[in-house]
């Protein structure tokens, strides 16, 4: 009990603090980029670090390769979703997967949304939903992840203890989409739904959550 | 065993007169054997093959033609016709189990096995069983007897029942003790049998009445055999398929009290081997005292338990949780700063809104104002013009 109360009191004030460094994290970006404008060059924005991987193709016909990079993400039924921090490894084995997935760059609110509305962990082997703080408590404190909205900054900015707090969740299992998907066989660039979607990832997961 | 120590008593009643006891006898220990439904009747259904007689097709039945394939070609299935013409018989198929008039198949032959073997203990055990159920009132009763009038459950009565002669005295016997409720009910159950029974000279059925078991006959066998659904039987040869029918058991039984008495010599106990069944000890029951609950709540098995462990009931088995979304209480619960972040988002909300509608109301004010103005304006503009322009005409023409 007393643990308890301690892990929430902890938890609304890393939570404040959290609003604020979102907030703070969108207004820079736009005063960088107005700053830019008036001086007349451009702003890069830094490039994503965080992607949210949806797959969208059954497990009949898969060859071995991509079958083998979805197992290692995994992505082991259609419609499971996993968060993945991009690199240049990471960008090649989506390279191979592409045809199986659909992925993008989620924002705050549908990585809150993933793991308030469907977040389970992995606890003693087994997927248990995340009832408590203190589940999370239990298995990360040692990483200084506390609660709820720890573990959701610690996924939106990949931080330090990423790899760890991304393996305390277990792969969400999503539902189909709302509406349904136009076509799987072609790439969302084409008009189709597979691949790189960028931002788009957020209304789908909208759609699936 | 304990039990054998203290039998309890049974009480003797005469066979007419006022139903009272007579004496006392002890229970014999065949009636504390393990009741077992289901070595009853397994012993029971092998036990009651051993009266059947062998039945079989005729050997020749459907093969007393010399029938021939007619081979391909035909137009035919390839199914032995038989031979010859000029009849209705000739070119029909036979000998085939498909065929009319031809051979069953496997016809049934009378090397069949009728009969079962089983192990002499097992019907030992058996009997043993059934012979213990009979002192059950609920399974007597659920077999079907009507023992509501009855003084006492096992019935042990005088031996001068054995002497009796006269079906007359039977009859008057049975219901001087309140047992003639259950020939009543033979009597008034008599069917014709169904099936094809009915013609093969077993025309009739009956229920089973009251079993009258005594140790020796001297008249009781002929007492009693026209009276409907009434047996007896000789304490000597109690026979299982008469002790539990249809391998339900719980017959209803009249004992005679030297009958009775000989059960414990014939049927023996757990300590001393029964005097005619050499080397057969009464069956000893799995459990002696079945009242499992006290004996789990008994201090002896009580204060040997080790302590109770501690149920982690932490994040327990699978706690169905509200969607957060839909349900504050959890959300608050995950995230206490929720409500807070609401709260402020609120304020934020209706700040802007305020500050929105005021930038709006000013920039629509001026835009009236500018509007008012300049339609002043416009019709000053055209009074002036009118008047400067008679003004320079007149110049011009001078």
């Amino acid at each position: 009990m007393k643990l308890l109360k301690e892990i929430q009191s902890k938890a609304f004030k890393r939570a404040e603090k959290y609003e604020k460094e979102y907030l703070d994290q969108e207004q820079k970006l736009v005063e960088l980029k107005q700053k830019a404008l008036k001086e007349g060059s451009f702003y890069r924005e830094p490039e994503p670090k965080l992607a949210f991987i949806i797959r969208i193709r059954g497990i009949v016909g898969v060859p071995p390769k991509p079958r083998k990079i979805l197992q290692l993400l995994r992505l082991r039924r259609i419609y499971s979703g996993v968060f993945i921090r991009l690199n240049k490894s990471s960008l090649r084995m989506l390279h191979f997967i592409d045809p199986y997935v659909t992925w993008g760059y989620p924002d705050v609110e549908t990585v809150r949304a993933l793991i308030y509305k469907r977040g389970h962990a992995r606890v003693n082997h087994q997927r248990k939903i995340i009832d408590s703080n203190e589940m999370i408590y239990d298995k990360l404190q040692k990483y200084d992840i506390v609660c709820m909205e720890d573990l959701v900054h610690e996924i939106y900015t990949v931080g330090k203890n990423f790899k760890h707090a991304n393996s305390f969740l277990w792969a969400f299992k999503l539902k189909p989409p709302v509406g349904g998907f136009s076509t799987v066989k072609k790439s969302f660039v084409n008009k189709g739904e597979h691949g790189n979607r960028e931002q788009y990832i957020n209304t789908l997961v909208k759609k699936m959550i | 065993m304990t039990t054998q120590q203290l039998r309890p008593i049974v009480s003797v009643f005469p066979i007419k007169g006022k139903v009272k006891t007579i004496k006392q006898v002890p229970l014999p220990s065949v009636f504390s054997a393990p009741i077992r439904p289901d070595v009853v009747r397994f012993v029971h259904t092998n036990m009651a093959k051993n009266n059947r007689q062998a039945h079989a097709v005729s050997t020749t039945a459907g093969e007393q033609t010399s029938a021939t394939s007619w081979g391909t070609g035909r137009a035919v299935a390839r199914i032995p016709r038989v031979k010859g013409s000029g009849t209705g018989r000739s070119g029909q198929a036979a000998f085939g189990n498909m065929c009319r008039g031809g051979r069953m198949y496997a016809p049934k032959k009378v090397w069949r096995k009728w009969h079962r073997k089983i192990n002499t203990n097992q019907k030992r055990y058996a009997v043993c069983s059934a012979i213990a159920a009979t002192a059950v009132t609920p399974l007597v009763m659920s077999r079907g007897h009507r023992v509501n009038k009855l003084p006492e459950l096992p019935l042990v009565v005088s031996d001068q029942l054995q002497s009796l002669t006269k079906t007359r005295q039977a009859v008057k016997f049975l219901k001087f003790i309140g047992a003639y409720r259950d020939v009543e009910k033979v009597i008034r159950t008599k069917k014709t049998r169904v099936g094809q029974g009915k013609y093969r000279n077993r025309r009739h059925v009956l229920r089973k009445g009251p079993m009258v078991v005594y140790a020796r006959n001297l008249g009781i066998k002929k007492a009693f055999r026209n009276i409907p659904g009434v047996e007896t039987a000789s304490v000597y040869t109690l026979n299982l398929l008469k002790l539990a029918p249809g391998s339900q058991m719980g017959r209803f039984i009249i004992w005679t009290e030297s009958a009775f008495k000989l059960l414990e010599d014939i049927y023996g106990s757990w300590e001393k081997p029964s005097k005619f069944k050499s080397g057969f000890y009464l069956p000893r029951p799995v459990m002696v005292n079945t009242d499992v609950e006290r004996i789990i709540k008994s201090d002896q098995v009580q204060t040997v338990l080790r302590n109770r462990r501690p149920r982690s009931r932490k994040y327990g088995k699978k706690i169905q949780r509200a969607d957060p979304y839909e349900d504050m209480s959890v959300m608050v619960k995950l995230n206490p700063y929720y409500k807070t972040k609401l709260q402020k988002q609120k304020e934020l909300d209706e700040k802007n809104k305020k500050e929105r509608k005021e930038i709006v109301d000013k920039s629509r004010k001026e835009y009236e104002d500018w509007l008012y103005f300049s339609e002043e304006e416009e019709e000053e503009e055209e009074e002036g013009s009118d008047e400067d322009r008679e003004i320079e005409v007149l110049s011009d023409e001078n």
